[in-house]
This record gives structure tokens, C-alpha cells and sequence, in this order.
């Protein structure tokens, strides 16, 4: 009974996994599929080929686009780290002078929709000239509130006496926060890195507003671009630059699961 | 060794004072201890000293030098925390030897003094553990180890024993009173624990809501208390105290209060006799109790009525609380013959460890 309990529980969890990973499955495999054959449900191509591939970067400059992504995001996702963090080890730990209002601020701050900025933060791009520059891609993204709170929030729970501990050892600030903290507060970091570089990874909308020269494009963008305009021509090609879009972040997820794992699941550290 | 000036300090956190004007002179090579209640100001004392907080007014000095606006890295004192605040992400040798490091001491050096402490602390077989994989017991040694490798010019501890058991706390008092003797840092050790302060102290300093009490030798706070509070905060367990009046009788004086009369020791009065009410002291060891077989009166002289309440037996000394007239009051004693629950009892007082207060301050001349 127990027995049957059980294997009926693996088959439904198979079942939903399934619903999850199939389609996935399905458009990594219909990228190497001939035309003739994408519309078949079918897991393993029976006449594999590159040519999806081939065809998009033939048509449009992916590789360049799959660079200007990639600089982006890790700009700005560095930038959320190093700045965010400094400025939630201030928000937690440090008295001064404006500090509730700062907090109050930030927090207000995610109160606002980014639709309702959009429009004036375009305003200030062109007036700056910023427009077809990464400054224009990066700059508007270098603070983030979320991130900021997040890491106050986990910084509120490490004890006092390490940084007193610090400060009697010879540490500023700054090494206390990048010495001691960062190497505590490795789950939130690894959260907030994870959802920084796929949210800007991701992103197509402001890019489209602000980037017009092709060479500048994010990967997003140009497949957006691509695939509307109809440069794809085909379904397959459309799925081959999609999976261009979707395997940095996949693999950048297999390397910090354990650590997003681990924060999603609450953890905290113990002094 | 140095020693360490505090001159009019005062701290202040927006409106509400700390600390005020406290001056005090720890010599060198003292083991000086600050003891208090919570609210009392010690620790705030302390972490001026060390520069983990601005002082609000006054002056520190470490020998002639001015420490008050130094950083703490710059002040060249150590300190052991209660929760220890080893770094979790680093092994035993990281913990003791970063403070090192980062003052760019030699390699070689790090390494001897690193053995040093590991030698007299017994961590040698821990140096490559974390923090967490140690015992309660452990991560204190670790702690003063840190402090110890810095060979610093005075030892700061706050109330290091207090996240440890009983028994490893008695042990942990006798190693760091030991390791203080052979160092002979001057050192400032703040607990709440008076037992811990009469035991290690050379010299205690008992504070009250950011104020000095008295600052004297243990035995001298202990026989010589200068006003209740410190009378009832020093001593296990803390001393009776009855309120009543005085009155001339037969050329001696007399203590009345209900329940309680009791002939005070001539020798021991203040010049003149105060008038008004008085509270008369008398710490639990310095009473005797007979117990009454039924029946029998209380005797007359110097013996105070009671009946019990609960005995606390602890084996060689023993815990009777009784009520004298209105009055609870405990008496700590080593009888064989214990009286139980509702049994009446008489108390005598020793006339000459008997104290008088008068408005909360000390009147009657020391033992």
C-alpha cells in the first residue's frame, strides 16, 4: 500500500515536472530540427541540423548582441552588488544624521511603477546625448531599492560584535563591509546577483527606446527586433536565437542555485 | 603597563545621560572591575574607553595620552566581547592572527605570538576549526586569544562570561583572573555579576544609573558599603534591610522598628545620633538562629522574633527567610538542627557587622 502510495506521488510530481521541462525540451530540440519537422511534438530530431543557427547568425549580428548583453548585465549587476551593499551597510549599521528619512526614500521608491519613470528618464537620456550609448543601457540601472533593502534587511542580523571586533582589529568600514559581511551574506547576494542580471538580461523594453544602432543592441532587443521584423523567416530560427537568449542564464543559475536555494528557503547567519 | 584616566565623562545618547562625570584612575597593571545593573552605564564606559563610542564630553587618557577622538584601531587596547564576535567565516588562526595582519606585523611574529596564546590557552589542537565547530568554553579562549596577540596596552572585557553555564563560567573566572596576574595587563572587566566582580577584581567600581556608587577593594564595599545601594548590590545573598527609628534607652541606643528591636553598638554610631527614620542593614551571614522549642518566648536581648517561611537547604550553608514582625528577611546559616515551615525562631544579630542608613547613605562607622 505504502509502496503504491508512493509511486503514485513520483508519477504525479513527474507528470508536473514534465508540464515544466517539456516544452523547454521541445524548443532546445526544434532548434536543430529541419523546417519540414518543427511542427512535430517530437523530443529527438530525426535529421539534426544547424542550420537554425546557421541562418540567424548569417541574418543578424547575434554574436555581437550576445556581447553587448553580457557587459551590460554584469555591469550592472556588479554595480547593485558593490553599490547596494554599501549603502544597505550604511542604511543598517552606521548612525547618521537623515538616516529614517533614507530609509523611508528607499522604500518609497518601490512604491513607484517603472512605467511612470519611463517617459522622464527617456527626457534626461536624450538631454544627456546618452542616446545609442551604454550609458544609456547601464547607467539609469546602477542602483536598485529592492536589492538595497534586501541587503539591509540580511545586514541587520549580523551581531554587533563583529564589527566592533573589526573596528578593534584596525578595519574601516569599508573593509569591515567587504571583508566580513560579504563573505556572511553570501545567500542574499547571490539572490539579489540572480535576479539583477536576469531582470537586465532580460529587459527589452528600455533598450528598445534607447538603443537604435544595431551594434549596440542587447540580445533581447535584437531578437525582438529580428523576430517581429520578420528577419527569423522561419519558426526554427526564432527558437535558435531564443535559446541563444535563455542558456547564460541557465547556466548562471546552475551555478549560484545552491546559494538561491538556500536564501529563498529564509536562511540566516548565526554569529 | 599603562594606566587609563577617565576625566569628567559624560555620555549622552539625544536627551537621555548614560553617564555622568564620571572620573575614575585605573593603575597599571590593575584588574579593575565595573559592575552594575542593566541601565547602569558600564558597558558605555567601557566601549568609550575602547572607542566603539563617542564620548560626549570629558577626556580619556592611556598613560598621557589623549585617546579620546582616536579610532579604536588606534588606541591600542583589546577587548573580549560576550558574544565573543569571532569571525564565523574564518578559521581559529584567521581570527587571532587578522587583527595582526592588518597592523602589518612580521609573518614570523604573527606566527610566534599566534603560538603564544594557542600554547597558554590550549587551542594548539583548534587553530584550524571554525567558530562554530568549538564549544561555548572554546570560542571564549579564542576570544581572549585575539585580545592577547595583540599585546595590547589595556585589556577590555565585556561581560565575558555571561553566554556560559555555571560551571564553565566559575572555571573560565579562574583562568582569566590567572592569565591577568602573569600578563599583568591593566585591564577593565565590566559584568553584571557581583560574584564575578569580588572574585577577579583588584578593585571594584559599583555604578548605578551612569553614576559612581563607590569605588573600592572588594572586601572594603563588602564590610563598608557607603549607601544602601551598594550594600544590597554587593554580598550573596544581598543584605536586610528594616526601617525604623532610633531612641536613647538606659544611655545605649535602640533600633525599633516592628518585629525588629535591636541595641545598637555604641562603638559603631555616628557622632550624633540621626534623627528621623533609619534603615538598619544586616547582611544573611551575620545573623544566628536559634530555633524555639514551642512553647518558649523569644529571648530578650539582641534577638529579633520570627517565624519561618522557607529554608532553602544548600548543603553546607543554608537559606532561612522568616518574618519578623512585617518584615521579610533571610538568614544564611550552618545549622545542623534546621527549623521547618510556621516553626518560630530567634534571630540574633551580630551588633558589630550591623549597618545604619540614613536617606540611603551609610551612617554607622565601618567594622
Amino acid at each position: 500500500m505504502k509502496t503504491l502510495r508512493r509511486i503514485g506521488l513520483y508519477a504525479a510530481l513527474t507528470i508536473a515536472a514534465l508540464t515544466f521541462i517539456y516544452p523547454f525540451l521541445w524548443m532546445a530540440s526544434a532548434t536543430f530540427k529541419p523546417l519540414a519537422e518543427v511542427g512535430t511534438l517530437a523530443l529527438f530530431p530525426t535529421h539534426a541540423t544547424l542550420d537554425n543557427y546557421r541562418t540567424m547568425w548569417a541574418r543578424a549580428p547575434f554574436g555581437r548582441a550576445l556581447i553587448n548583453s553580457l557587459i551590460v548585465a554584469s555591469t550592472i549587476t556588479i554595480a547593485v552588488l558593490v553599490f547596494g551593499s554599501i549603502t544597505a551597510y550604511a542604511m543598517a549599521r552606521l548612525r547618521f544624521r537623515g538616516r529614517p528619512a533614507l530609509n523611508a526614500a528607499t522604500m518609497g521608491v518601490l512604491l513607484v511603477p517603472g512605467q511612470l519613470t519611463l517617459i522622464p528618464l527617456y527626457t534626461l537620456i536624450v538631454q544627456l546625448g546618452w542616446i545609442d550609448t551604454y550609458a544609456a543601457l547601464i547607467v539609469p540601472y546602477l542602483f536598485n531599492a529592492t536589492a538595497i533593502l534586501m541587503m539591509r534587511q540580511f545586514f541587520l542580523q549580523i551581531p554587533q560584535s563583529l564589527i566592533d571586533s573589526a573596528r578593534m582589529d584596525g578595519m574601516g568600514e569599508m573593509r569591515i563591509l567587504f571583508t566580513i559581511f560579504w563573505p556572511l551574506s553570501k545567500p542574499v547576494l547571490s539572490i539579489v546577483a540572480i535576479f539583477t542580471f536576469m531582470g537586465s538580461w532580460n529587459e527589452v523594453l528600455w533598450p528598445l527606446l534607447v538603443v537604435r544602432e544595431q551594434h549596440l543592441m542587447t540580445l533581447p532587443q535584437l531578437l525582438t527586433v529580428f523576430s517581429l521584423g520578420g528577419g527569423a523567416g522561419s519558426i526554427g530560427v526564432s527558437l535558435a536565437s531564443a535559446m541563444v537568449l535563455v542558456v547564460p542564464v541557465v547556466i548562471a543559475y546552475a551555478f549560484l542555485q545552491r546559494n538561491f536555494i538556500e536564501s529563498m528557503a529564509g536562511s540566516g547567519v548565526k554569529g | 603597563m599603562p594606566s587609563v584616566h577617565f576625566e569628567h565623562v559624560s555620555k549622552r545618547f539625544g536627551a537621555t545621560t548614560v553617564v555622568e562625570d564620571f572620573n575614575l584612575d585605573v593603575a597599571e597593571g590593575e584588574l579593575l572591575v565595573l559592575v552594575g545593573g542593566s541601565g547602569s552605564g558600564k558597558t558605555t564606559i567601557l566601549r568609550m574607553l575602547a572607542g566603539l563610542e563617542e564620548v560626549t564630553e570629558g577626556t580619556i587618557r592611556i598613560d598621557e595620552r589623549d585617546v579620546t577622538a582616536l579610532a579604536p584601531r588606534d588606541r591600542d587596547v583589546a577587548m573580549v566581547f560576550q558574544d565573543y564576535g569571532l569571525y564565523p567565516h574564518m578559521t581559529v588562526r584567521e581570527n587571532l592572527s587578522l587583527g595582526l595582519r592588518l597592523r602589518k606585523v612580521a609573518r614570523t611574529e604573527i606566527e610566534r605570538r599566534v603560538k603564544w596564546a594557542a600554547d597558554m590557552l590550549r587551542l594548539e589542537p583548534l587553530l584550524d576549526r571554525k567558530p562554530k565547530q568549538l564549544s561555548g568554553g572554546q570560542q571564549q579562549r579564542v576570544a581572549m586569544g585575539r585580545a592577547m596577540v595583540r599585546e595590547p596596552l589595556v585589556f577590555l572585557f565585556d561581560e565575558p562570561l555571561s553566554n556560559l553555564d555555571a560551571g564553565l563560567r566559575a572555571q573560565m573566572r579562574i583562568e582569566i583572573g590567572g592569565l591577568q596576574r602573569r600578563l599583568k595587563t591593566t585591564t577593565v572587566y565590566v559584568t553584571h555579576d557581583q560574584v564575578e566582580a569580588m572574585t577577579l577584581g583588584d578593585r571594584i567600581v559599583v555604578l548605578a544609573d551612569g553614576r559612581i556608587q563607590q569605588v573600592g577593594k572588594p572586601i572594603e564595599l563588602y564590610r563598608a558599603p557607603v549607601n544602601r545601594f551598594v550594600a544590597g548590590f554587593v554580598g550573596t545573598p544581598p543584605m536586610n534591610f528594616v526601617d525604623g527609628l532610633l531612641a536613647s534607652e538606659n544611655g545605649g541606643v535602640q533600633f525599633n522598628a516592628d518585629g525588629v528591636n535591636f541595641e545598637m553598638l555604641s562603638s559603631r554610631m555616628p557622632a550624633a545620633m540621626p534623627a528621623g527614620p533609619v534603615t538598619l542593614g544586616i547582611r544573611p551571614e551575620d545573623m544566628e538562629v536559634d530555633v524555639l522549642d514551642s512553647g518558649s518566648a523569644a529571648s530578650a536581648s539582641g534577638g529579633v522574633a520570627g517565624r519561618v517561611v522557607l529554608v532553602e537547604r544548600l548543603g553546607g550553608t543554608s537559606h532561612i527567610h522568616f518574618d519578623a514582625g512585617q518584615t521579610r528577611m533571610l538568614a544564611s546559616v550552618t545549622n545542623e538542627r534546621l527549623p521547618g515551615v510556621g516553626d518560630a525562631i530567634n534571630v540574633r544579630l551580630n551588633s558589630e557587622r550591623a549597618h545604619l542608613f540614613v536617606d540611603d547613605r551609610r551612617v554607622s562607622s565601618a567594622s
